[in-house]
């Protein structure tokens, strides 16, 4: 039987290195005979590709096990999914460590096949930790903008009267429509703000008209953005798409009022 | 993708990150110009503005869920290849549902969509991917809590049909410049 053990130098009488793929040496050493075949590892020091160099270099040798102080679960993975079993938490001197195999000094531990199912569960952990970190990161990148624009709805509330309004928000469909959709297309940032914008306006008296335009031209068109659209798709492609997205704005808002009205009754 | 390329868009995310800050801030010494000058009047939009704050909590922590599932579930590569699926009915439909469930800013998405194109991704898939980013799954409880969802529902189905009109007429018209 082959045993794959990480090393910190390529000799029987060198201690176990704590982390496989990262180690020094790999050595593969035959616990009949007890000859062996060490792998230095050159990118020891750089983590890049050296677990799987390793992986393939056990897999080649035809080892069965891999004895290690740790090992990534994504190396993990790819060990016992090629059959091999990995037993961890493994300290000493190389040669010691392989007689106390050969005892059975580490029991029965896991098949490789009960391993293989502990490696998925390693991998969903991990994607698990991927998604929430970058849904915390999304998250919290609404929170400033999401925070100053509630704080400007208070400023709104408070200090703009209706009457001001009114003088820009007249009741006519189509200006409001416009009107609304103006703002959309200037103001910019995460639709989360247009939606409580929005429902601010409603409150004022503002048509549902005019904040539906507000609310599909916020992310359809953006003048904010605009210059970088233009940089990677083109110029008239940015401009035409854009201006089309304003116009669409026009019937995409008085269509939703108008279902809505004779479904709501 | 070259490094570039790959580093473009940190930087761009970056400067994005402090100019999200410069807004808040801005606000807050308004707030605070407001509370010397109108102290009572500042009162009552702060209460307002706390007002406000009550009602999105709930739907905010349903945002985060969503978003949390969709981040397990979507991944962007599988974005990028829905998109170059073509000009057709099912490319469009793939084209609709990539940018449905597409998060992030879109200048993230700028330099993919360009890598598409030069790869021959059509204009019309592009435009209905853009188009159909006003369609946020991960926002649609803020939004039912402050229109109800018969009004999201029906914006939505519009905003779908509306990317498939713009997308076409992006393709026919931006065609003579950009294939």
């Amino acid at each position: 039987m082959k045993i794959a053990i990480s090393a910190e130098r390529a000799d029987l009488a060198s201690d176990v290195a704590h982390r496989f793929g990262l180690s020094p040496y790999l050595l593969v050493v035959d616990t009949e005979t007890m000859d062996f075949k060490a792998l230095a590892n050159p990118r020891a020091t750089s983590q890049l590709g050296a677990g799987v160099r390793a992986v393939v270099f056990a897999i080649g040798e035809g080892v069965e096990v891999v004895l290690t102080g740790y090992c990534s679960p994504a190396v993990y993975n790819q060990l016992v999914s090629n059959g091999i079993k990995v037993i961890t938490n493994v300290s000493g001197m190389v040669k010691e460590v392989i007689e106390k195999y050969k005892a059975g000094d580490f029991g029965r531990g896991l098949t490789v096949e009960e391993q293989k199912e502990q490696a998925t569960r390693y991998i969903n952990r991990d994607i698990l930790a991927r998604a929430l970190k970058s849904s915390a990161r999304q998250f919290v990148n609404i929170l400033p903008i999401l925070i100053g624009v509630v704080l400007c709805i208070g400023l709104f509330n408070a200090f703009v009267s209706k009457e001001a309004l009114a003088s820009i928000f007249s009741g006519n469909v189509v200006l409001d429509i416009l009107w609304g959709a103006c703002f959309g297309s200037i103001l910019a940032g995460n639709p989360i703000n247009s939606y409580v914008i929005g429902a601010a306006l409603l409150n004022h008296g503002i048509g549902l008209f005019a904040v539906t335009a507000l609310i599909v031209t916020w992310v359809t068109v953006g003048l904010v953005q605009l210059p970088a659209e233009i940089a990677s798709l083109g110029l008239r492609f940015a401009l035409l798409r854009s201006a089309l997205c304003l116009v669409l704005a026009i019937p995409v808002a008085i269509l939703t009022v108008m279902i809505l009205n004779f479904i709501t009754g | 993708m070259s490094m570039e390329k790959s580093q473009k868009p940190k930087r761009v995310a970056s400067q994005s990150s402090r100019y999200m800050l410069i807004f808040p801030l801005l606000v807050l010494v308004i707030y605070g110009v407001l509370f010397v000058l109108t102290p009572e009047q500042a009162l009552v939009a702060l209460k307002s503005s706390g007002k406000v704050c009550l009602n999105i909590l709930l739907p905010l922590a349903l945002v985060f869920v969503v978003m949390l599932v969709l981040n397990l579930f979507v991944k962007p590569t599988q974005i990028v290849h829905l998109l170059g699926s073509g000009a057709n009915i099912k490319g469009i439909l793939l084209s609709v549902a990539a940018g449905i469930i597409s998060m992030g800013p879109i200048y993230v998405w700028y330099p993919l969509l360009k890598e598409l194109r030069e790869k021959g991704a059509g204009n019309m898939p592009i435009a209905v991917f853009l188009y159909n980013r006003a369609v946020k799954p991960f926002l649609l409880p803020v939004m039912i809590a402050y229109f109800g969802w018969v009004y999201v529902g029906i914006l939505t189905v519009l905003t779908v049909l509306a990317s498939v009109v713009n997308g076409y007429l992006v393709g026919m018209f931006a065609k003579t410049k950009t294939g």
